[in-house]
């Protein structure tokens, strides 16, 4: 079973690594994270905040911009080109195929992530910080971490998107609305109407909470979320949340027809 | 004589994508076929009579509306029976950034061919459909043509007991139908039993033991070439008199 995974992902990841639109986006990334050599030059003796905080904003945006493009490139080959059909009548279950798919998208996100975090840490030791901050580090890591949601996410979306641009644009969606609930139940509570808390509430506990992984922001901050027992529970959140959206999308994808 | 595909009573309905699901498309219906070990066996029939439906409902691409379909003594399902078949899509397509040797790599993996022989088979069966020489080559860089023999390659590459083939001469050029005709009737000659669908009735008379015409998602007619020879001259005749006959 273990091979078949890796086989997918192995494929998978190969595919998108090679693909010329995600290079290109790697290079983008590359030049954003340098540019904050560039723009610390504005913020006077806080340059290495500026740095981190404007590489690791980078590190964000771009690590979901190649989840978002890798699901782009998969989809359009699986539905449009038909790749998949002659895959599946392999001897390979649907479930095992699905694992692998999320399997080889998250190694890309995972291999963008640390170029991208290489080259900030290389900026930062040349402005004089510490490269090697274990708060740097576990920000980059719950950066990966929250898009492991989003790729679980997008995976299930995709079974019910029938086309590849729809399933982007709930994507992004999911991503925006991510940011957001945890304002919008505060919201919510302030109106203190409760068919409005309770369809928020539903929004809550569905849509995954990406402002748990934002770490970033804590970086600089006293009273900073980086206790064992806070990353221990996003850790865990976000294992079971994998979980059970991988759950449903294979449940989905054996229902699926070719 | 044995055999190795049965279906029966195998229907299709296709339902629309809209809300209410009301409107309805027959892909197939009722059909009841046996292909024996051995055979290549040919579906003829005219563009939307429901060829690939079928190919794609007895390899579980597709799920039957109702019937049943047993091939190698098991069913679509089992992984076990999966492992012993083969499938060439129409126009097939791979990723354009992989190396000819990658693809293959990966359906090998899939199929568990162990990693000592995986290499040796690989070689093998890009010697067979002629690709010996651009095992390195991005697929990007094949022809059409050659993309279709990749797909062919990636088909019997775990030397298959039943191979499927959806219009395996689609796109190819005189000598790729010489080519792949000789592999088929190679791979038959070694005792492998072939399914295959086409719109070329001259390959078909040269290939095929016996043909079945679908038309207008019925099977119509099953017969032995040998039989249709006698009998109307050439498949063209044959095709001409039967295809249409099932056309509402």
């Amino acid at each position: 079973m273990m091979r078949r995974i890796m086989a997918v992902a192995g494929y998978i990841f190969k595919q998108s690594f090679r693909n010329r639109i995600l290079n290109v986006l790697i290079i983008f990334a590359v030049f954003a994270i340098g540019f904050s050599l560039a723009i610390s030059e504005l913020a006077q003796e806080a340059e290495a905040k500026m740095v981190v905080d404007f590489g690791m904003f980078s590190i964000n945006i771009f690590a979901f911009l190649t989840l978002v493009l890798s699901m782009a490139v998969q989809l359009f080959e699986e539905t449009e080109l038909k790749t998949i059909s002659m895959i599946m009548v392999k001897p390979i279950r649907r479930y095992e195929y699905m694992i692998g798919k999320y399997l080889g998208i998250i190694a890309t996100v995972l291999m963008n992530i640390v170029l991208m975090l290489a080259v900030l840490m290389v900026i930062i030791a040349f402005r004089g910080g510490d490269p090697w901050d274990l708060r740097l580090l576990l920000a980059a890591l719950y950066s990966f971490m929250g898009v492991s949601i989003l790729a679980s996410t997008a995976l299930l979306l995709s079974m019910i998107a029938t086309t590849v641009p729809g399933c982007v644009i709930y994507l992004i969606f999911v991503y925006a609305l991510g940011h957001l609930t945890i304002h919008l139940k505060n919201l919510a509570a302030l109106t203190g109407n409760y068919i409005v808390k309770a369809v928020v509430d539903v929004i809550y506990y569905v849509v995954p909470n990406m402002e748990l992984f934002n770490l970033k922001d804590k970086i600089y901050s006293a009273a900073g979320l980086f206790t064992p027992g806070y990353l221990g529970l996003v850790s865990l959140y976000s294992v079971l949340y994998i979980i059970i959206t991988l759950t449903i999308t294979s449940i989905l994808f054996k229902k699926k027809e070719f | 004589m044995e055999s190795v595909l049965e279906i029966k009573d195998l229907t299709k309905i296709y339902r629309s994508l809209d809300f209410w699901k009301n409107d309805r498309t027959v892909g197939i219906e009722s059909i009841n076929l046996t292909v024996n070990k051995g055979e290549v066996f040919g579906l003829l029939g005219l563009n939307g009579a429901g060829k690939t439906t079928l190919m794609k409902v007895i390899l579980g691409l597709l799920k039957p509306t109702s019937g049943s379909v047993t091939m190698l003594g098991g069913s679509n399902d089992d992984i076990a029976v999966r492992a012993r078949i083969g499938y060439l899509s129409e126009l097939p397509y791979f990723p354009k950034y992989l190396k000819v040797h990658e693809v293959l790599d990966y359906f090998a993996e899939v199929l568990g061919i162990p990693g000592k022989i995986k290499d040796i088979r690989i070689n093998e069966v890009l010697e067979t459909v002629k690709l010996g020489k651009k095992s390195k080559i991005q697929v990007k860089n094949l022809s059409k043509g050659m993309q279709g023999r990749l797909g062919l390659a990636q088909a019997i590459i775990n030397d298959p007991d039943l191979l499927f083939l959806d219009e395996p001469m689609s796109g190819l050029d005189p000598l790729g139908y010489k080519e792949t005709r000789d592999i088929i009737l190679d791979l038959n000659k070694r005792g492998k039993t072939i399914f295959f669908n086409s719109h070329i009735l001259s390959e078909v008379e040269k290939i095929c033991t016996r043909v079945a015409v679908l038309s207008g998602g019925r099977l119509v007619d099953t017969q032995a070439v040998e039989n249709i020879m006698a009998k109307y001259g050439s498949m063209e005749n044959y095709f001409i008199e039967k295809a249409p006959a099932g056309v509402k």
